[in-house]
């Protein structure tokens, strides 16, 4: 357990400084990167639920975050009701969706699941393009603004505190899944799936509940995001790209840990955010690439990974 | 405990296991022994649910088990260890341990599984087998690779675990050691049970020798 504690820490000085930063600056820029790190963050650990702790690796998790978005725009713009109340439609429907992949695809295994997966966004987005009547197609929506709580309708600060509750729910789930009994199984799953099942793990049961709360999380803050941003559009939010992004967090963060996505979020967010994106457009992209290269090559276990065998070295540096 | 009413497992025209019928009541040490390919690994993988039989029924404790998902077989209190070990291999032995309950193996325990040597493999497939605190348990070859020393070693764990009121089946090539371990013996060739009897017995049957032993089995040897 000891060993644990570093990452522990770092997960509660970084959402420390991220609770400060309101307190010492009021930069619109500065605040709204802080607010996308930490959903990009809350995102990729959403996914981290099942594609790090029950290796159900998903290339197209912006299923589920488009479910969410387009539930909550659809229901503030079109039916002028509180986006909280299309984020709970979003969830049910991504529960039921995450219900059916999870179930449909429960004997594919690695690049078969990853195919499968990618294949239901792609539904979903040409649903979302040819539906015109009810989506406005691929013109989007535009979400309306109205200040208050339950319209969703805040300033920068409400903004970060209300993500940064979110992002703190979905580490702390992470961390019940490295601690607990279902934890355990779905570990067992990840690894073996014949040796779990001889060990009484019910493992294509414990799979689809993982990709289920793994949709129902990835959902609501696809509801978020889009109040957050404020427009809506299939080509976006069931782009492959966001799939994409969701597992590479939480590959160079560290796959299948807690802090994982939110080291990746920090690391690619904030490369996407600074001033080197904005004076040479598309850099961030080579710089990205780059680093998923050097990841994948020299530390397949991402940053925390790195971060563990520094820290072993120097236990034993100081024995 | 455990009953096997003539049961057949076919893959595609091969018919892997043929008409087998076995009783095994509790406290039994029950070996299966047979050539590469007699169809002794499929009868466990019937036994524990990960085939379904085409013929045939499997009961356990009056219980008819038949085409139940191994997960459920498991939690009825039978499991297996597997003939190529399956540890979790990113994960430490005790977490490996672990996942199945609690117990301990303390020196080696915070090593990653697959570092570990192979009689601790298989050693580690047995703990986490036992984890599960299972009444009945069949152990797929934890013998086969090990050296004089790690097999003296290994039968010393199986009798202890049989004299904790495990019932077991064990599938093993290591003639020497299954002739002192075993109680009874079932000889599998081509799928069919061809003998029974106890060590004595099947060492010294004549359909047993034609199959697989070649020479009389020297009881000296063993």
């Amino acid at each position: 357990m000891s060993r644990l504690a570093p990452d522990r820490w770092a997960a509660v000085a970084m959402f420390a400084v991220a609770a400060l930063t309101p307190l010492v600056v009021r930069d619109a820029f500065l605040l709204d990167s802080v607010i996308l790190i930490l959903l990009w963050g809350a995102l990729s650990a959403a996914w981290n639920v099942a594609g790090g702790y029950a290796g159900q690796v998903s290339l197209g998790h912006a299923a589920f975050f488009g479910i969410g978005a387009y539930a909550a725009a659809l229901m503030s713009a079109r039916y002028a009701q509180s986006p909280w109340l299309g984020l709970a439609v979003g969830v049910a429907l991504s529960v039921v969706a995450g219900a059916l992949i999870g179930y449909l695809s429960n004997r594919l295994k690695g690049p078969y699941f990853a195919l499968s997966t990618i294949a239901f966004a792609e539904v979903l987005k040409i649903v979302a393009s040819r539906w015109r009547g009810f989506t406005s197609g691929s013109e989007g929506v535009p979400v309306p603004y109205r200040p208050g709580f339950w319209t969703l309708g805040l300033g920068h600060v409400a903004w970060l505190y209300l993500i940064l509750v979110v992002a703190v729910g979905c580490y702390a789930l992470q961390v019940y899944l490295e601690r607990s009994r279902v934890g355990y199984q779905l570990a067992g799953v990840r690894e073996d799936e014949d040796a779990a099942e001889a060990l009484g793990i019910a493992t294509r049961r414990r799979k689809v509940q993982a990709i289920v709360v793994s949709a129902a999380m990835t959902s609501a803050c696809g509801s978020l995001w889009a109040q957050y941003v404020g427009f809506v559009d299939p080509s976006h939010v069931f782009s492959i790209d966001l799939s994409v992004r969701f597992a590479l967090n939480s590959i160079i963060g560290g796959i299948g840990t807690a802090l994982g996505p939110f080291l990746g979020s920090l690391l690619i967010t904030s490369l996407e955010t600074s001033g080197v994106e904005a004076s040479f457009t598309g850099i961030y992209l080579i710089i990205y690439g780059v680093v998923l290269i050097l990841i994948v090559r020299f530390a397949p276990d991402g940053l925390t990974g790195i971060a563990g065998r520094f820290w072993a070295w120097r236990a034993r540096a100081h024995a | 405990m455990l009953t096997l009413e003539a049961v057949t497992k076919r893959f595609g025209g091969l018919t892997a296991v043929r008409a087998v019928s076995l009783e095994v009541r509790a406290g039994d040490l029950l070996g299966i022994i047979g050539p590469n390919g007699a169809g002794k690994t499929t009868l466990f993988n019937v036994i524990a649910g990960y085939y379904r039989p085409e013929e045939g029924r499997v009961r356990f404790e009056g219980r008819d088990v038949t085409g139940l998902p191994p997960h459920a077989i498991a939690r009825l209190g039978l499991t297996r260890t597997f003939q190529i070990v399956k540890p979790f291999g990113n994960l430490s032995v005790a977490d490996n341990v672990m996942i199945g309950a609690l117990t301990r193996l303390p020196r080696v325990a915070h090593a990653r599984a697959r570092a570990l040597p192979i009689a601790l493999r298989k050693r580690l497939e047995v703990a986490r087998a036992l984890a599960t605190r299972p009444r009945f348990l069949l152990l797929d070859e934890v013998m086969a690779g090990l050296n004089p020393t790690e097999l003296v070693g290994i039968v010393d764990l199986v009798r202890r675990v049989h004299a904790e009121g495990v019932t077991l089946i064990v599938i093993e090539h290591v003639m020497a050691a299954m002739m002192r371990l075993a109680q009874r013996i079932v000889m599998l060739h081509h799928g069919e049970k061809i003998a029974e009897g106890t060590p004595q017995e099947i060492a010294h049957d004549r359909r047993v020798i034609d199959a697989y032993l070649g020479d009389e089995f020297n009881l000296a040897e063993a």
